[in-house]
């Protein structure tokens, strides 16, 4: 696919940018480094601070301390109407008085564009999201999904430096989310727009960035690609936030080893300095515990509680005397003889485990 | 069952108590405004009488012209104040809520008096002083019309696209601000207009000619000439509520989110 935008892809910095709302720290220190053409999610629960980072980038909050630099000039004191920044709402803050045309071409407008090439932008922007047939509608004619791709043409018609979504899917229903996500991205490639993307919803995150941050109370946990985030977490929050995880309640024993159910398992190295006799809970992912034979000395024995079917897949939920209640992730094929408040044995397949303290 | 009769009971009751009080007098002084000299047969003579009265024609314009300028100078300064209040000076609005509303505590003639003595003196001498009365007297239902229509809209939301769009704040409210608050614009403006043709009081105590004051001294000479100065009032203040409620649901409809 060729890049088709017409302006040079930025990069966009935060170095220690912090944000206070009175005693509240929104943001803490956050420096994040977005690479030209690089689409990359902010991910993390509510209130961690990712719309905040967003809207400082916007410029519609300003930063309490830290430095904001697009392209290395720095951007703190730029109004956000000389930012150049599209900005993607979740409401879509559509203007209701204005047409689909009209509210594409605010931003070229308010720009002074000349009326020929503002015309042949709308008519290139109405293209990108297929919504040349809804021209001459006015927003609350049309559908969640079309509101959205408007919102989208008319961030991007002014081609702006950095693209910035807030929640963008979040107001849709699941079926157009995945399709308008798929769109985005795709558009996103095709112009090598370097954006910012900020979502609660993990799956949304990790299925369209190149990179995903991790935020939990104003700070930055861990960046990285989508796969080494859930394969490789850096901290438990990370690896309980991303993707579905178990926290089983175990014993630290010596030689970085930890005594978790009737299992004695490698710790990660950077886990393996706690001592001897500690408390902690393991966390491990769904699909890294097998069904075992009951005979086997490692396994554990337990009540099927829960069976959900996935599909493919299945999901039991294990009830274990002074455990929360485990989760599986295995074939459906081979849970199909269980049934609720049978029987079950099963251990742990990896061969190293991350922990965290009680 | 029971809710249903209640229902019709309580319809019944309303239509009984308006005709009696509303629709049979406005009936009535309708037929009698046009009765004919010595109250016999029907014409237009009484309406061609009022419109042949010294002042008629002079009260009326001023009237207007007074009416326009308070509802202009009504919005030009409350609209872009009550953006303020609602973007960025939230702890400020029940201050400004509790002044707005304060014309409808302080007696009329300590507010003519009161506002008379300090008005400039440039003023002090010209009918124009009025409109700045009619303004304050139409401030708390200006006040509660356009925090209605901004609260209805995602006033920060489309602030700050528009901003990010590249627009400066002047665009933001002439482009996006206003068209979204139209029907509350609409309504704050003619009920200032309306309020200001009504208004009698002040007028009268500041010793100034308006259409308010014209009627109450013709319709001392004839009293159904008087007659028909109330139906054309009536019907020129009806006029102006159909056409508040045309463009309110003209501008409803097209801030409306479809589901």
């Amino acid at each position: 696919m060729t890049k088709e935008s017409l302006r040079e892809s930025s990069t966009l910095e935060l170095v220690k940018v912090s944000r206070n709302f009175g005693s509240v720290k929104a943001l803490d220190r956050l420096n994040l480094n977005v690479k030209p053409g690089e689409l990359v999610a902010l991910l993390g629960p509510s209130g961690c601070g990712k719309t905040t980072a967003l809207r400082i980038v916007a410029g519609l909050e300003s930063a309490t301390s830290g430095d904001l630099f697009v392209n290395q000039v720095r951007y703190n004191e730029t109004p956000a109407n000389m930012r150049d920044m599209g900005m993607v709402f979740q409401s879509y803050s559509l203007f209701p008085n204005l047409t689909v045309t009209e509210n594409i071409e605010y931003g070229l407008r308010a720009r002074k564009v000349d009326p020929s090439l503002r015309a042949k932008q709308v008519t290139k922007m109405l293209e990108l999201v297929a919504l040349g047939n809804k021209a001459k509608s006015f927003p609350h004619q049309l559908s969640g999904g079309q509101q959205q791709r408007v919102a989208l043409a008319r961030a991007l018609a002014i081609e702006p430096r950095v693209l910035l979504l807030d929640e963008p899917l979040s107001a849709l229903d699941a079926q157009v989310r995945k399709q308008i996500r798929e769109e985005i991205r795709s558009i996103q490639l095709n112009l090598g727009i370097t954006t910012l993307f900020v979502t609660h919803d993990q799956e949304e995150a990790m299925a369209i960035a190149d990179r995903v941050g991790v935020m939990n109370h104003g700070r930055l946990e861990q960046i990285d690609k989508p796969t080494s985030l859930y394969n490789d977490p850096r901290t438990p929050f990370v690896a309980s936030f991303v993707g579905q995880a178990n926290k089983i309640p175990a014993t630290m024993r010596n030689k970085g080893k930890v005594q978790v159910l009737n299992q004695k398992i490698n710790v990660s190295e950077k886990d393996s300095h706690f001592p001897e006799g500690k408390n902690l809970n393991v966390i491990v992912r769904p699909e890294s515990i097998e069904l075992a034979s009951e005979n086997d000395p490692e396994s554990t024995n337990g009540l099927v509680a829960i069976k959900s079917f996935l599909g493919p897949l299945t999901k039991l939920g294990i009830a274990v005397e002074g455990t929360p209640l485990i989760h599986l992730s295995i074939s459906s094929k081979e849970v199909r003889k269980f049934n609720i408040g049978d029987k079950i044995s099963f251990k742990i397949s990896s061969e190293e485990v991350m922990v965290e303290n009680v | 069952m029971i809710q249903k009769s209640s229902k019709f009971i309580l319809i019944s009751a309303s239509v009984i108590v308006s005709t009696l009080l509303f629709v049979i007098p406005l009936v009535a002084a309708s037929i009698y405004s046009f009765k004919g000299n010595q109250g016999k047969g029907y014409s237009f003579a009484n309406y061609l009488w009022l419109m042949h009265q010294d002042g008629f024609f002079q009260s009326l314009v001023t009237t207007l012209k007074l009416a326009i300028l308070a509802g202009a100078l009504n919005l030009i300064l409350m609209v872009p104040t009550m953006v303020f209040l609602n973007l960025k000076g939230a702890k400020f609005k029940p201050l400004v809520d509790f002044l707005c509303i304060l014309p409808l505590i302080i007696p009329v003639v300590s507010l003519a008096i009161g506002a008379q003595v300090s008005m400039p003196s440039i003023l002090q001498n010209t009918e124009y002083e009025l409109v700045f009365f009619y303004v304050v007297i139409s401030l708390p239902f200006t006040f509660r019309a356009l925090d209605n229509a901004l609260q209805a809209v995602s006033l920060n939301t489309l602030v700050e696209a528009s901003r990010n769009l590249g627009a400066t704040w002047f665009r933001t409210i002439v482009k996006v601000i206003v068209p979204s608050i139209k029907s509350g614009i609409f309504s704050a403006m003619f009920l200032t207009f309306a309020l200001s043709i009504g208004e009698y009081t002040i007028t009268s105590l500041l010793h100034w000619d308006t259409f308010s004051t014209w009627t109450v001294v013709a319709g001392q000479q004839n009293i159904l000439g008087a007659i028909a100065i109330s139906i054309f009032s009536f019907v020129g203040a009806i006029a102006l509520l159909t056409i508040i409620a045309l463009f309110s649901n003209k501008s409803k409809k097209l801030i409306e989110v479809k589901e």
